[in-house]
């Protein structure tokens, strides 16, 4: 009987490369899946290399699977290796809410569309965060839609944690909000939308979005300060 | 007492997948307990995993569990004793060998049974066809024997989370995730 050592079925074909990991296409008994490889840091020493690396890798498992049981669409955890530093998921078919908001700024806003979509994120942050569970990296590009169905996918949990601090909650919807404006913001107030579905979904929505109020005033005073300190060394010149 | 069994043979790349319906347990067979007795001590020929089967309400599940078992195999870094028995635990989602093999394994009054072994030889497999005496019956009757509530209990399984999936991915992502908690 013959077993492969790497663990691996057929060819992988590198989809994507980001700065923590590489993102495959691949086949897992039969299904097509997704496979996501840590790769080590060379600028880390070996050992805690090798321990932040399990450690993340375990933790995003963990994230994704605790996701699913909240009832948050997640892909399907197909295989841990904590050897090869890899996880095997579902292969989701359908497109980012990134490529279909760029369109919708390309080709017009379809409203019921929109709506539907604003609605659906709103509601699996609100459970997410319900749950105890901060996503970390909510942009656009980590939201997929599945074809036919136009169910919403939460993936990429690589930055995942459990709090049920408003603070940390209010983050999570801060970095959304940020990357809403700076990627899509020819698409309208996508995030009053979702924040409005938030609030239906999520039963401490009131700490968190007093949080997120009080942070979007902080943050804009930081700017202020940090923005007159870099500009007085000119001023002084 | 009627009891059915389910065999599933892994050979080569492909898994040749037969399900055999029993209803009398000849008497030159051995009993659950037997059998179970043996394969905990490894001494079973040829060697094969029993599983609970109203536990398995597919085939999927089972394949991760395998995929699991060959690569731990591949590593020499299996938990148990025997490659079948790795099988057994990996399928229970758990990391209590013992529990395991009992949930997932056969018990003395195992209804449903689903025996399986990893690169099968013809030979074997004609080995435990003749072990069974049964009639052939579809794989698709795994899903109508499966025992959901038993499933939901043993992987604590919420009605939420039935709610965005199906009951075998469900299980699948247990498997998976068991040693990253």
């Amino acid at each position: 009987m013959e077993i492969k050592q790497d663990g691996k079925e057929s060819s992988l074909i590198l989809t994507k490369q980001g700065a923590e990991a590489r993102v495959f296409e691949s086949k897992f008994v039969g299904r097509r899946s997704i496979v996501k490889e840590r790769f080590s840091k060379k600028y880390r020493h070996p050992s805690l290399d090798s321990k932040l690396t399990l450690k993340r890798l375990n933790a995003e498992a963990r994230c994704m699977t605790k996701a699913r049981r909240i009832g948050v669409y997640t892909p399907v955890l197909y295989a841990v290796d904590p050897v090869l530093n890899t996880l095997t998921f579902e292969y989701v078919e359908g497109s980012s809410i990134k490529d279909i908001f760029l369109d919708f700024g390309l080709h017009g806003v379809i409203e019921e569309r929109m709506h539907d979509i604003a609605t659906q994120i709103g509601d699996a942050i609100g459970k997410l965060h319900d749950g105890g569970l901060i996503h970390g990296d909510l942009t656009t590009s980590n939201m997929l839609v599945r074809g036919g169905t136009n169910q919403l996918v939460l993936i990429d949990f690589g930055l995942s944690f459990t709090s049920t601090l408003p603070e940390d909650k209010a983050v999570d919807l801060y970095v959304l909000e940020r990357a809403l404006l700076s990627m899509h913001s020819s698409c309208g107030n996508v995030m009053e939308q979702i924040l409005a579905a938030y609030r239906k979904s999520s039963k401490q929505w009131s700490a968190t979005l007093n949080k997120l109020a009080q942070g979007a005033t902080l943050t804009s005073y930081i700017f202020v300060i940090v923005l007159s300190f870099l500009c007085c060394p000119f001023l002084i010149v | 007492m009627s009891r059915r069994v389910f065999c599933l043979f892994f050979s080569g790349s492909s898994s040749s997948k037969k399900i055999f319906a029993r209803n009398q347990v000849p008497n030159k067979l051995l009993s659950c307990r037997e059998l179970l007795d043996l394969m905990q001590a490894g001494t079973l020929e040829p060697e094969v995993a029993f599983l609970n089967a109203s536990l398995i309400p597919d085939v999927f599940p089972l394949l991760a569990a395998a995929h699991k078992t060959l690569i731990s195999k591949s590593r020499e870094s299996l938990t148990t004793r025997t490659l079948h028995s790795e099988l057994v635990y990996n399928y229970s989602g758990s990391k209590h060998i013992s529990e395991s093999l009992k949930r997932c394994g056969i018990l003395d009054n195992s209804h449903d049974i689903l025996v399986a072994r990893f690169g099968a030889s013809t030979d074997e497999m004609m080995a435990v066809e003749k072990l069974i005496k049964g009639k052939e019956i579809d794989l698709d009757e795994l899903e109508e024997r499966a025992n959901q509530t038993q499933i939901q209990k043993h992987y604590k399984i919420s009605n939420v989370e039935l709610g965005i999936s199906s009951i075998a991915d469900a299980i699948v992502c247990r498997i998976a995730a068991r040693d990253a908690l």
